[in-house]
Order: C-alpha cells, then sequence, then structure tokens
C-alpha cells in the first residue's frame, strides 16, 4: 500500500502547492474551512485533517460564493462584453469527507449533465483534482450513509485517503488523480498496514420511501408545525455542502460595469419575489417546505439520489435547533390518509 | 430551574384554560441534553412540552413578528434581555401590548447550545467556553423589565468588570488598525443574514438589504458589500439595540457584532443620553434617535 507519512504532509502541500491552489481543512480563529494552503499563517491557523468535519465545506472552491461572469461596456447603441472569467485555474480540494465530495456530484448533475453545461462551473470543476478523507468515525450529527453516501469509500474522489494514526493510506482512484500523485510519488512510501474498522453511526435515520411520500404532501399540516420556528436566516443553506442556488446580478457604474452570479439562499423573501411584486413563497412556512421539498424530494426526482448528504452542518448551527434529521422523522410518521 | 420550568406550565394550562392565549412561546428540549429549542404551544396538550433549562438562551421576542399581521393572543416566556426586545417592538408599534400575556423569568445567565454543539459535533475545536453564555457575562439586565407575572428572585447582573472594555481597547487603536480589524472581520462574514434575522429590533417590514430598486447594498461577497451591510445595520441598530446579544450568539462565523453594537450604546450615551434602549413601556416613547429635539448636538455635522 502507498502510504503518506503525517510527517511529509507539508511537503506535499507546497509541492502541490507549486501548480494548483491548495485547499486544505483548517481551524483558522473561531472558524474552519477549506482555506488556500499559501494562505496558512503557522501562528494563528491549524491544520486540522483529523477533524470529524470543518464548518464550511469546500464548495466554495469549484462554486464561490461571489464569481464575476463578464464585464458590459455600453458604447451609444451597442453594448460590448469584454471578457469572461471562467477559471480553469488548477485547484486541490485536499481531505474533504464523503459528505462534502457528494455535495460536489451533486453540483455536477446540476450543473453539467441534463443537456445544460455551466461553462463557469464547468471551467473551475475540470481543474479540480478532489482527496477525499474517508471516514471512520462518524460524529452525533452525522447521518450520511442514510442518504446513500459511502463515509469510508467517498464516491466522486480523485485520490482517497484513510489515517491509520502516522500516516495516510494513498489510493488513487482516477486518470486525474494518477496525474497528481505521480508529481509527489517520491512522497510516498511503500508499506503494508491493517485499516481501522469503521465505527457505527450515532443516530438512526432512515430516509426510504420518504421522497415518494413527500409527493402527497404539499399541503400536508406538518410543514405549519415544522416551520413555526424557523427564523428565515440563510444559515442551513450557506454551510450546506450541496445548496447550490444562486442569482445573477449586474453593477454598473455609468456606462462600464459587471455581470456577477452570486449565491442566493431560498429562505430569503427576495429569493422568489416576482418582478410585479407577488411572492408565491411569502412567508416561512412557504419557504421552508421547499427547502426540503427540494432536498429530499425534488432532486431525488430528478436525479435518483436526495440533495441532503448527511454531514449534519445544518442541525448544529442552526440557531432555532431545526433538523433535517427530525423532518425526516416527521415525514416518516405522518398520516396522509386526511 | 425545574421549579420554574414547573411554574411556567402551571400558568401556561391556566392561560390556554382560560382562553387567554392561543399561542404560548416557550422552550423544548431536542434529543441532546444541550439541545434547547423555541417552542410554540398551540394547547394545553402541547404544555408537558415546554421547559426552561439552563440552556433557555434563545430570545424569542423576535419570533412575535412573525404574527404581528394577526390576532392570535399570545403568551411569552421572557427573560431579561428577551422583555427588552419586547419593548423595541412594542415602541416601534409592531404589536399591541394587549395581544400579549409575558412571563417573566429571573435570569441566572445561561449556556449557549449553539456552542456545546459545535464543540460535540466534531465541526470545531472545543475551543469556546462551555460555561454561562459570552452574551449572559456582558448582561446588565438579568431581569425582566415588562410582565404580567414574575417567576424567579431578582438576580444581580452578571456583568463583571467594564461594560466598554472592548469598545475603549478599540476606540484606542488608531485609524488604520481599526481599519483593518473590521475589514479583516468583515471578511468572513457570508451574509446569511441570521443576525438581522435573530434580532428584535431589525423588525422592517421590508428591509433596506432586500431592496432591488434601488439596491442599496449590493449581495456580493466582497469586502465593500459586507462592510456595507455591517455598516447600514449598526446605523439601524443606534440607540436601538437591546443588548441581547443574540446577532453575535447566531453568527456562524463568530464576527463580534456586540462590539459594534456596544460602540453604538456607548455612543448614543455620551451624545444624547443617559438612554439605555428599551428599559422601560411607555406609549408613546421613542429610542434617542427617533426623536427630533434642536438641543441635539450637531457638531459631526
Amino acid at each position: 500500500m502507498k502510504i503518506l507519512s503525517k510527517t511529509r504532509l507539508e511537503n506535499v502541500f507546497n509541492k502541490l502547492n507549486e501548480t494548483a491552489e491548495v485547499f486544505v481543512p483548517m481551524q483558522r480563529g473561531e472558524q474552519s474551512g477549506f482555506y488556500p494552503w499559501q494562505t496558512f499563517a503557522a501562528g494563528s491557523d491549524k491544520l486540522w485533517l483529523e477533524a470529524l468535519n470543518v464548518y464550511l465545506p469546500p464548495k466554495n472552491v469549484v462554486f464561490p460564493q461571489t464569481e464575476r461572469m463578464y464585464n458590459i461596456k455600453q458604447e451609444g447603441q451597442d453594448v460590448k462584453i469584454d471578457e469572461t472569467y471562467e477559471d480553469s485555474k488548477s485547484r486541490v480540494i485536499f481531505g474533504a469527507r464523503a459528505c462534502d465530495v457528494k455535495g460536489i456530484t451533486c453540483m455536477d448533475d446540476v450543473f453539467l449533465t441534463r443537456g445544460y453545461e455551466d461553462s463557469f462551473y464547468k471551467a473551475r470543476r475540470q481543474a479540480t483534482t478532489i482527496i477525499a478523507n474517508a471516514c471512520y468515525a462518524p460524529g452525533i450529527a452525522c447521518f450520511c450513509s442514510a442518504m446513500g453516501v459511502k463515509y469510508v469509500d467517498p464516491e466522486g474522489a480523485d485520490i482517497i485517503i484513510r489515517d491509520i494514526g502516522d500516516g495516510y493510506v494513498w489510493e488513487t482512484i482516477t486518470e486525474k488523480g494518477e496525474m497528481l500523485t505521480a508529481r509527489i510519488a517520491d512522497l510516498l512510501e511503500e508499506r503494508e498496514v491493517t485499516l481501522p474498522e469503521p465505527k457505527p453511526f450515532q443516530q438512526d435515520v432512515n430516509y426510504d420511501g420518504v421522497a415518494e411520500k413527500l409527493k402527497g404532501m404539499f399541503e400536508h399540516p406538518l410543514w405549519d408545525k415544522l416551520s413555526q420556528t424557523c427564523q428565515n436566516c440563510g444559515i442551513c443553506t450557506y454551510v450546506c455542502p450541496s445548496c447550490y442556488c444562486f442569482d445573477i446580478q449586474v453593477k454598473m457604474y455609468g456606462n462600464e460595469g459587471y455581470r456577477f452570479r452570486c449565491w442566493d439562499s431560498c429562505m430569503y423573501e427576495e429569493y422568489t419575489r416576482e418582478a410585479g411584486g407577488g411572492n408565491p413563497r411569502p412567508a416561512s412556512k412557504e419557504r421552508f417546505r421547499n427547502r426540503f421539498l427540494h432536498k429530499l424530494e425534488f432532486f431525488k426526482e430528478r436525479y435518483g439520489h436526495p440533495l441532503c448528504t448527511g454531514c449534519g452542518r445544518c442541525t448544529v448551527v442552526c440557531p432555532a435547533g431545526i433538523s433535517i434529521v427530525k423532518i425526516i422523522d416527521a415525514v416518516k410518521e405522518a398520516d396522509t390518509d386526511a | 430551574m425545574k421549579e420554574i420550568t414547573n411554574k411556567i406550565k402551571e400558568t401556561a394550562t391556566r392561560l390556554f384554560k382560560e382562553g387567554q392565549v392561543d399561542i404560548f412561546m416557550a422552550w423544548t428540549k431536542g434529543d441532546l441534553p444541550f439541545q434547547t429549542k423555541p417552542y410554540f404551544a398551540r394547547s394545553v396538550d402541547d404544555v408537558d412540552n415546554i421547559i426552561f433549562d439552563e440552556y433557555s438562551i434563545h430570545n424569542l421576542s423576535g419570533t412575535l413578528l412573525k404574527f404581528r399581521d394577526g390576532q392570535e393572543k399570545i403568551g411569552i416566556v421572557v427573560k431579561g434581555c428577551d422583555s427588552r426586545g419586547v419593548v423595541r417592538i412594542l415602541e416601534d408599534n409592531q404589536f399591541q401590548r394587549d395581544r400579549l400575556y409575558i412571563v417573566g423569568v429571573c435570569c441566572p445567565g445561561m449556556k449557549d447550545p449553539l456552542v456545546a454543539m459545535k464543540n460535540y459535533s466534531g465541526f470545531n475545536n472545543k475551543n469556546s467556553a462551555e460555561g454561562i453564555a459570552a452574551k449572559c457575562l456582558n448582561c446588565t439586565t438579568p431581569n425582566p423589565v415588562i410582565y404580567d407575572e414574575i417567576i424567579g428572585e431578582e438576580q444581580p447582573p452578571h456583568l463583571q468588570g467594564e461594560r466598554f472594555e472592548q469598545v475603549n481597547a478599540l476606540e484606542n487603536m488608531s485609524y488604520d488598525e481599526r481599519y483593518k480589524f473590521w475589514a479583516d472581520t468583515f471578511s468572513t462574514c457570508i451574509r446569511c443574514y441570521a443576525c438581522r434575522q435573530v434580532c428584535p429590533a431589525c423588525n422592517c417590514r421590508t428591509c433596506i438589504f432586500d431592496e432591488m430598486k434601488p439596491q442599496w447594498v449590493g449581495r456580493e461577497n466582497n469586502s465593500t458589500d459586507n462592510m456595507m451591510y455591517h455598516l447600514v445595520k449598526a446605523y439601524h441598530m443606534a440607540g436601538r439595540c437591546i443588548e441581547c446579544g443574540e446577532c453575535e450568539r447566531v453568527c456562524p462565523v463568530n464576527i463580534p457584532l456586540m462590539l459594534i453594537n456596544r460602540k453604538l450604546v456607548k455612543d448614543v450615551n455620551e451624545l444624547f443620553g443617559s438612554y439605555e434602549a428599551g428599559m422601560k413601556y411607555e406609549e408613546g416613547a421613542k429610542p434617542a434617535l427617533s426623536v427630533y429635539n434642536v438641543n441635539d448636538p450637531d457638531n459631526f455635522l
């Protein structure tokens, strides 16, 4: 087996950093997330691959919160579009968990399949190599397995690493992975090790049949009850590894400006506001219902799997203590005969 | 705490039976020991789910706004800070006093379920103290300032030391240092608007940040727009923030929002004071900056 010793991690980052922007999990001040290795500050940042997971998922690497699309210049009657910002700079996501890799593959479904390709997403995605960090000990909020995520064998990764204490087993999966491995091959060693035994999940979640049952539950009274304490902030959508909604807007300064896209959240009033001022999702109930129907029903109908990857972040951060796990339970238990 | 829970339950049961309330806002327990979350009881049958424990930190007063256009009579449990939130909402004419039955609880200081959740979830280093929550350690008003009935014994203020210590430290920085501090801090904002959503003072029907025509604040996540968001929000808080600290508590990226709000409290006090927002409900009373007075200082013009 190929092994990367933990003492050589930094060498690997430095090596990869020569040709790519390397995103690694760090604790940065009070936050944790995937930040570029070149911004690592030894005093204040902590490299944190042992973390169960970091707070902010790596989705921004392929789908940044704000992304400039092109510049606009108005010249008389003409509009000149001068530059597109498709970004195909090489990037590496190092140490993403299976749930977060799945989040990115969910975005692949949306932005790259079904006859529509988002060129901005595609440029970034094709230039991104994903090194997944297999999980062996799910945390209290984890339920990825219930959502069809293989936590020990992350799907969608180019390389999988497995923590064996003093190092990582390095398993190359794809051609893109081969290319990356070749660059750091001399930093890997060969030895046989025993892999850890995966620990069980700490909570039971059963998603079976939920998508099908939800089809008939749009008007079910349970949405009133479940949504009543939701405050309609966007934390859950912005810490979610798979939420991909965005808005496209323009900033103009006189005759010049640019068009950009930025994350949007279905929790916001503005999200569904119509040109005439009407809003089909005026209050928290409608927005809340849409979020969970999208996660658990609509997405599965279209792409064959849910848009929730069971990372548990939203259940940890929600100020009102709302949990998608409880919603799945409530749907399962709901009486739909009435 | 058990005793307080029982008293709250008794009151809720009585209010439902007498038909005095349609909804009773309190807290309930989640699955984990530290998970206490907002709960709206709608009938006597729900009352048993109510709990008041050391994690009942969530300020429920902002949630009243969900019902501002309705007719429902609402019972609400408030701690000291929450009660100031209720005053804020009443003063801002967002609710009629006679639709509310306010159950005050003298607050011994709370722990923060979000901190515990983060610490145990594995998403953060266990680097946050799990004792009395940061916002409670700065509390000057543990006892409700408005209520129809009150539970528990009066508590002394939890604030130890200088209220404006951190503000003073910030004021002592040079302009450049201060600018860098805030630019760095705001660069981490993810614009989830949780600070706005949880705030009882953020009760505008249409928020300036949601307006599109004109769009006052851009939607890009960059230092210009992030700073604009926080500056505009801060100015709207001047003389209105009731210091419940919820904005800072719910912030998923730990922006020290109370540092801004406390600076404004200090400035309003120095310029127009002494004035503490939401300490007393008097019909028609307005916060400092909502009143025109020819004697107001104008030396900043």
